[in-house]
């Protein structure tokens, strides 16, 4: 039995058997060495690993989960020593150098273990409709943009926009954006392990169940398979690992101090928010004062519009024009105020249905059209209902 | 000493030659180049080939493009700048004058 070490290569995860790992780390420290003073260096290492990457998943299957020692070896001899074409003749081949005691003071294989990690979410400018959050979800759920989009569209509509639209710039604010070629890589990626675990389960059982009448066969499938799903299980809480500090790392640069609170941020921020205060309010008053007597203002809809279109249209127009008013108020309060921090992002959204709730309150106290209106309410309710399914029949 | 391991500085200084004109003929990247290779006398390995391309690229003679592949990653695929081009040139009739030299030396002459 062999301990199997999970190491990450330009971005994907390998299990391989101990002996194998410390060949393949002493390959690197060795070809790190020899490159070393080459202003390429990390790029080559890069391109190596690579191509050993490409050459472990040649070897891996769904029944095969681990590259073994033999098959080390077998690669790295067939990669061949690594020479630097600029500098003059290379080192002694390895084995006149000092053994593994000698490689394990050299310096560590960086790129092999603090690389990227696998798949990992990323906002995508190419092809984006606004700022790329749904296109990089579709990349890392391997979905149709399309779908992401309508959903989102669905959420934002269902919640009035209260929650979707910060999340969404939440989500703007918080993502890195791919913008290297192997970041775009990483997006897209290979399937994340958590995706090529639940593949490979499935392929797992089903040759499980093809065994199912021979009684041996299906007793080593069983050992096989436990096997794998425990080498898996390291893999995956590896990459649960390498998510959780990539994220810490981005909040880090997040949230580092931005020592220039600039002072139009001060003076727009209360405007704006006040702009929007009068828009949110002046848009419940035209909500309920439609839902209530059937005209906006005293202005009646035109005829044959129902109800609910009305109520919606309202909605949608405040929407729109809140949004841009919106995003410079939370543009201004991520990078133009640094010590403001982020009081807003749930917070806000919360403030608001407080207030509206007060607000009802207020008028149902003061106003007593309003609290006929209230009272009022369900028939109006039932009405609406009506009117959509009317529309429904009638198509 | 075989004529394997007598020729071997000379293979090595070959290689780039060898690589500009792989490239030249076509766009490829670096599993290709391994190909064509593997098959001649110039066999070589990644080890020798990615510091080779990466002096290469240092130099100007070559260039890569990130290129999506159907299986796994994206691929650098090479192809020549016009410096690369010029030298592809140069080395070619440089090589024709030394096979020439080779071939013409020792000759009786009058034969």
């Amino acid at each position: 039995m062999n301990k199997v070490i999970t190491i990450n290569l330009n971005g994907n995860a390998y299990p391989l058997e101990e002996n194998g790992y410390e060949a393949l780390r002493t390959y690197l420290d060795t070809a790190a060495r020899r490159l070393a003073g080459n202003p390429d260096q990390a790029e080559i290492i890069a391109d190596i690993e690579q191509a050993i990457a490409d050459k472990f998943r040649a070897v891996l299957s769904a029944n095969k989960t681990v590259v073994v020692t033999a098959e080390v070896e077998q690669i790295i001899a067939e990669m061949g020593p690594v020479e630097d074409a600029t500098g003059p003749a290379p080192e002694p081949p390895p084995a006149a150098a000092p053994g593994p005691a000698g490689a394990e003071s050299g310096p560590a294989p960086k790129a092999a273990e603090t690389g990227g990690t696998a798949k990992r979410l990323y906002r995508i400018k190419d092809g984006a409709m606004i700022a790329g959050v749904c296109n990089g979800f579709a990349a890392y759920f391997n979905l149709d943009v399309t779908l992401v989009r309508v959903l989102f569209a669905v959420l934002a509509v269902l919640t009035w926009g209260v929650v979707a639209i910060p999340l969404y710039l939440i989500l703007v604010f918080l993502l890195p954006t791919a913008h290297t070629s192997a970041e775009k890589a990483a997006a897209h990626g290979a399937p994340s392990t958590a995706e090529e675990f639940i593949r490979r389960a499935r392929e797992g059982y089903y040759q499980g169940m093809k065994t199912f009448h021979d009684k041996r066969a299906h007793r080593q499938w069983k050992r096989q398979f436990k096997q794998e799903m425990r080498g898996w299980k390291r893999s995956f809480r590896q990459e649960m690992r390498n998510h959780a500090q990539h994220w810490s790392q981005t909040w880090h640069h997040a949230w580092a101090p931005q020592p220039r609170p600039h002072i139009l941020a001060w003076v727009l921020l209360p405007i704006i928010s006040l702009a929007l205060f009068i828009m949110g309010l002046a848009a419940a008053i035209a909500f309920l004062s439609l839902l209530c007597t059937g005209a906006l203002f005293g202005v009646l809809l035109p005829h044959g519009i129902p109800l609910w279109i009305g109520l919606v249209f309202i909605i949608v127009a405040y929407h729109v024009v809140a949004w841009p008013l919106k995003s410079t108020r939370y543009f201004l309060f991520y990078h133009g105020t640094g010590g403001f921090g982020r009081p807003y992002g749930g917070g806000g959204s919360l403030a608001w249905l407080v207030f509206l709730v007060l607000l009802v309150w207020v008028a149902d106290r003061h106003v007593p059209e309003f609290h006929q209106a209230l009272y009022n309410l369900p028939p109006m309710i039932h009405q609406a209902v009506d009117s959509v399914r009317q529309w429904w029949d009638q198509r | 000493m075989s004529i394997n391991e007598k020729f071997s500085a000379i293979r090595k200084g070959l290689l780039e030659f060898l690589v500009l004109k792989i490239i030249a003929a076509d766009r490829v990247y670096v599993a290709d180049i391994l190909k064509q290779l593997s098959a001649t006398e110039f066999a070589t390995q990644e080890g020798t080939l990615y510091p080779l391309l990466s002096k290469m690229r240092r130099e100007q003679l070559v260039d890569y493009e990130w290129t999506e592949s159907e299986a796994g990653p994206p691929r650098k695929y090479y192809s020549l700048t016009a410096k690369g081009r010029e030298q592809l040139r140069e080395t070619s009739d440089y090589w024709q004058k030394i096979s020439g030299t080779v071939k013409a030396l020792g000759q009786k002459p009058g034969t």
